[in-house]
């Protein structure tokens, strides 16, 4: 392959093949002078008779260039006519190259639009989100009081802003029916922080960021689309919010999406406000952008010395308060991390298969091309070049299927798109020439593996002229490679089986737990509110009392409540609360869950009360139920009714009024913990009403949506669904990602299998003639079978074995996402082992079926 | 004597058959064919070079720089393992061609 050294060295050539004409002119003067001449006369003759040096130089330039040129021209027309010869045999290695690649690239994309690229701010790096917690009552974090953010923003050095936002759904009452909108409030400085301008209009002005300035309001792209259909002229324009009217100022650009991706409105708060001068308010999520080349530690050691100098200047308030600063790309994909790896390594790994496949099938096919390997190597072919060939048919073929497999990536990317629920950053997905790169990379690696071990052997000079030769009257053919490479696929499928049986085994035991509750026939739904009204704390809990009561009314309902969260999928809050009394020890710690429900909250969700009464339905944050769990814990020799609990963070001391059963309120996989709660409705303006209804819950939707008119005309209805649905939507991710590898295990298996018979039929027909001599010296067709059988049978135990140990090995990645089932689970294992040796079984079934009906007369007479 | 068609084809293996005998460069090459056909061979730098580079891109010579006693850096060519079993291929080929064209233009005695 001497085309490659041109390739590289060009200008060395160059400059050798100049000194190289030089010599030789160099050398014919001499001999000239040498005879007599003088010298100039001998140069003169030399140059005449010499011709062009430089033509010289070019033939010889030419002369390499076509070597190269030719070389690969000749590759390419041999690969293609190899492709054609045996067409069924090239589809199905294109498509198998195909599905392979094109997944690998779809998976890809999502791991490289998720985790790899940055968030589409500028400098995304330096964007941290912040939260205030309590160092003392290790609390979970925290919203930051207004007061404390513009302190924070005020005395840092390591930040070049700070700003912060928070969320809630209100109605739009310009239209005949409300309609809502979720608004994000948000402190001075927050587009500044992210670095993003309005695609239209302006950001806010100073003075609609003081208390009692002018109102002002940037809207998103979307609700621009939807309600004013990307009218130029919406500058200016009012919308009403609950009860006030608003111009809008701005419309900011599709792309931005912060603090989530179904914000309509930017609304801004002012800092300077008296209600928002109250240090013990939770508001705002911080989001900060650091100066350039800080790094998070130097970040959180910063806001240390801040917080820890406000301590000292508000002792009672901030005493025990600190920052927590994250980066904010953490925050948005952690989550997704562990399954998009394993996502990939599954794909990868399904790909590794399918070039297995494929080399071995190439393999199988060097027998029938020996006679002509052995012929170019006669003509004086070097063993690089017939190396070439087969890398160059490798590519041929992996190219083609790679081009195929961006169709299949382009449907990948279009089911990503479709869980845009379950994952974040879904909409960043997309086909670009990254992924083209990718796929092209994936195209060469597959070129490698498959092309080069055929490669190599059937370059072998040995091979050639020994099968050429002596192919015809060859008795026995050993295949061992090929069946290795039947092995190695056994044992990756059998891993992956492993991996989708124990998600699956896990998915069967979540199913068969009981939740604690009913989620059947209950329907959710939510009323916008706005978090001004937590102000008159009384006038909040008429109007939540009041709608209750309605919605309890309403023919079809058998009860209704509230919850701040949703049951089943809440996430939990836990925090530290002192029992107060002399019945339990001052110095024991309790945490607990911590929920806040209002109503008939327990017989809605048929959690079974167990001692005492349910909530007292007239009294706020007076009363408290707790469940089993909570009472055996803390209480585990005498009753827990009648305690009262010191919640240190509000004045209130609840007293405790009745126990129910355990629920697993933060999702199936979460067994109940010591949970309160919290008789009162006042703990979101916006909180979930939960009903339980006869028969389909969406058959009272209509009904439903016109008592809540007739009471709150001015509030909009939002988010209505069965209880199910919700559940269903928070459990997609993991029900997405046990589908998937559960479909790569099966296509694994299948390769597998396909790999298996198409070796053993290969090894049949390889062997015919000894079968024939077997049969004609006595040997049963039984046997005959038993023997092939034997031979895929035995492969496949030992690809088995291999897969469950890497199995079992690999099944820790898996640690955090199994549930109830142990990751060496004996039952997947051995299901796994005994479905892939029986598969194994039947796939080897039938090529030894068919040497066993051999006809040994008809094998020999063709001789 | 300028050489001729048949010559042109045929220099793959002249030059095969004398770098067999030792490696050389190329202007040594010509003198040497000059001198082994007694004068009836002469080969021009202008289809010389091309030849020998062309017979290193196929891999049967391969070239090595060395200084010679003038100091001057000269590549010499030496025939490669490939090269040798060219030349045995190619020769048994002339041997043949030759005879038979011998044979019908060559009129047999009696």
């Amino acid at each position: 392959m001497r085309w490659l050294k041109f390739f590289f060295r060009k200008s060395a050539i160059e400059k050798e093949l100049n000194s190289e004409i030089r010599f030789h002119l160099d050398s014919v003067t001499q001999e000239k002078i040498d005879a007599g001449l003088p010298p100039e006369e001998a140069r003169r003759l030399t140059m005449l008779e010499f011709g062009g040096a430089e033509q010289v130089k070019e033939e010889c330039r030419y002369a390499h260039r076509l070597a190269f040129v030719e070389t690969t021209l000749a590759n390419l027309k041999a690969a293609v006519r190899f492709m054609r010869k045996s067409p069924g045999f090239s589809i199905a290695i294109i498509l198998t190259l195909a599905l392979g690649i094109g997944a690998n690239s779809a998976v890809f994309s999502a791991i490289d639009a998720i985790l790899l690229r940055p968030l589409p701010y500028p400098n995304a790096g330096e964007l941290v989100v912040l939260h205030q917690y309590n160092r003392a009552s290790k609390d979970s974090s925290r919203p930051i009081a207004p007061v404390r953010l513009e302190e924070w923003n005020k005395y840092n050095s390591a930040f070049q802003a700070i700003a912060g936002s928070y969320t809630q759904d209100l109605s739009e009452t310009s239209g005949t029916v409300p309609e809502r909108l979720a608004e994000a409030d948000v402190t001075p400085r927050f587009l500044q922080v992210l670095g993003v301008a309005p695609e239209l209009g302006r950001d806010f002005t100073p003075a609609e960021e003081r208390f009692g300035g002018p109102s002002a309001v940037l809207i998103s792209d979307r609700f621009w689309r939807r309600r004013f259909h990307a009218d130029a002229n919406v500058l200016g324009k009012r919308i009403r919010i609950e009860s006030s009217s608003v111009p809008i100022v701005g419309v900011l650009p599709a792309s931005f999406q912060f603090p989530d991706k179904d914000i309509d409105l930017w609304w801004p708060v002012p800092m300077d406000a008296p209600i928002a001068q109250n240090r013990a308010y939770t508001w705002f999520t911080g989001i900060g952008r650091m100066k350039p080349g800080i790094t998070l530690a130097q970040a959180r050691a910063d806001l240390d010395t801040v917080q820890a100098r406000l301590g000292r200047q508000f002792p009672q308030t901030d005493k025990d308060l600190a920052a927590r600063i994250q980066s904010l790309k953490e925050t948005i994909v952690a989550g997704s991390r562990r399954s998009l790896w394993i996502l990939f390594g599954s794909v990868t790994l399904l790909l590794l298969i399918a070039c297995t496949n494929i080399a071995a099938l190439l393999l199988s096919r060097i027998t029938e091309r020996a006679h002509e390997i052995s012929i170019r190597y006669s003509l004086g072919a070097g063993r690089g070049s017939i190396i070439g060939q087969f890398l160059t048919e490798a590519l041929v073929l992996a190219l083609a299927g790679s081009v195929v497999g961006l169709a299949v990536a382009a449907a990948g990317v279009r089911v990503f798109h479709s869980l845009a629920k379950a994952l974040p950053r879904v909409e960043e997905i997309t086909l670009d020439w990254r992924l083209a790169l990718y796929t092209l990379c994936c195209a060469i690696l597959a070129t490698a593996l498959c092309g080069l071990v055929p490669a190599l052997i059937a370059s072998r000079r040995s091979i050639s002229s020994t099968l050429a030769s002596h192919g015809r009257t060859q008795v026995s053919a050993r295949a061992s490679l090929q069946w290795t490479l039947v092995g190695v696929q056994v044992a990756l499928a059998v891993t992956l089986l492993v991996g989708a049986g124990l998600l699956l085994r896990s998915f069967q035991e979540l199913g068969r737990v009981s939740p604690g509750f009913d989620p059947n026939h209950v329907l959710t739904l939510r009323i916008s509110g706005n978090y001004g009204e937590t102000n008159d704390q009384k006038k909040m809990f008429q109007r939540m009392k009041n709608t209750v009561g309605a919605l309890a009314t309403v023919p079809g309902v058998e009860s209704a409540a509230i919850s701040a969260t949703v049951p089943g999928a809440g996430s939990g809050f836990p925090i530290e609360i002192k029992a107060a009394g002399s019945a339990v020890s001052p110095s024991r710690k309790i945490t607990a869950d911590e929920k806040v429900v209002y109503g008939a909250y327990f017989e809605t969700m048929r959690i079974p009360l167990l001692a005492g009464n349910t909530c007292k339905k007239d009294t706020l944050w007076t009363t408290a139920v707790v469940n089993r769990s909570f009472a055996e814990t803390y209480f585990p020799n005498q009753t827990a009714i009648g305690h009262h609990l010191q919640i240190t963070s509000f004045d209130a001391k609840p007293e405790i009024v009745g126990v129910v059963g355990d629920a697993r309120e933060n999702g199936l996989n979460h067994p109940a913990v010591p949970t309160f709660y919290w008789c009162s409705s006042n703990a979101d303006p916006s909180p979930y009403f939960l009903l339980r209804v006869r028969g389909d819950p969406m058959k009272l939707a209509n009904a439903l949506r016109r008592e809540i008119h007739r009471i709150e005309p001015s509030r909009s209805v939002f988010e209505m669904m069965p209880l199910s649905e919700r559940l269903s939507e928070s459990n997609a991710e993991n029900r997405f990602r046990t589908l998937l590898l559960a479909l790569f295990a099966l296509t694994a298996i299948s390769l597998a299998a396909i790999g298996l018979y198409g070796t053993l039929s290969y090894l049949v027909a390889r062997r015919n003639r000894e079968i024939g001599l077997r049969m004609a010296l006595g040997a049963l067709p039984s046997q005959i079978r038993a023997r092939f059988l034997a031979q895929g049978a035995g492969v496949a135990l030992l690809g088995c074995v291999a897969g469950l140990v890497i199995a079992a090995a690999l099944s820790r990645l898996l640690a955090g996402m199994l549930y109830e089932v142990s990751r060496l689970d004996p039952l997947t294992y051995i299901a796994v082992a005994t479905g892939v040796l029986v598969l194994a079984a039947a796939a080897a079934a039938l090529p030894a079926g068919r040497a066993a009906h051999l006809d040994p007369m008809q094998i020999l007479r063709h001789e | 004597m300028k050489p001729n068609d048949l010559v042109q084809g045929t220099l793959s293996l002249l030059i095969l058959r004398i770098l067999s005998l030792e490696p050389m460069h190329g202007w040594a090459l010509s003198q040497r064919l000059k001198q082994m056909s007694k004068d009836v061979l002469q080969v021009g730098p202008g289809s010389l070079y091309p030849a020998l580079h062309k017979l290193e891109q196929e891999g049967w010579v391969t070239a090595e720089w060395l200084t010679s006693e003038t100091k001057r850096r000269v590549k010499f060519y030496s025939l490669t393992k490939e090269g040798r079993r060219q030349l045995n291929a190619q020769t048994a080929d002339w041997k043949r061609l030759s005879g038979a064209i011998s044979a019908i233009v060559i009129p047999a005695r009696g």
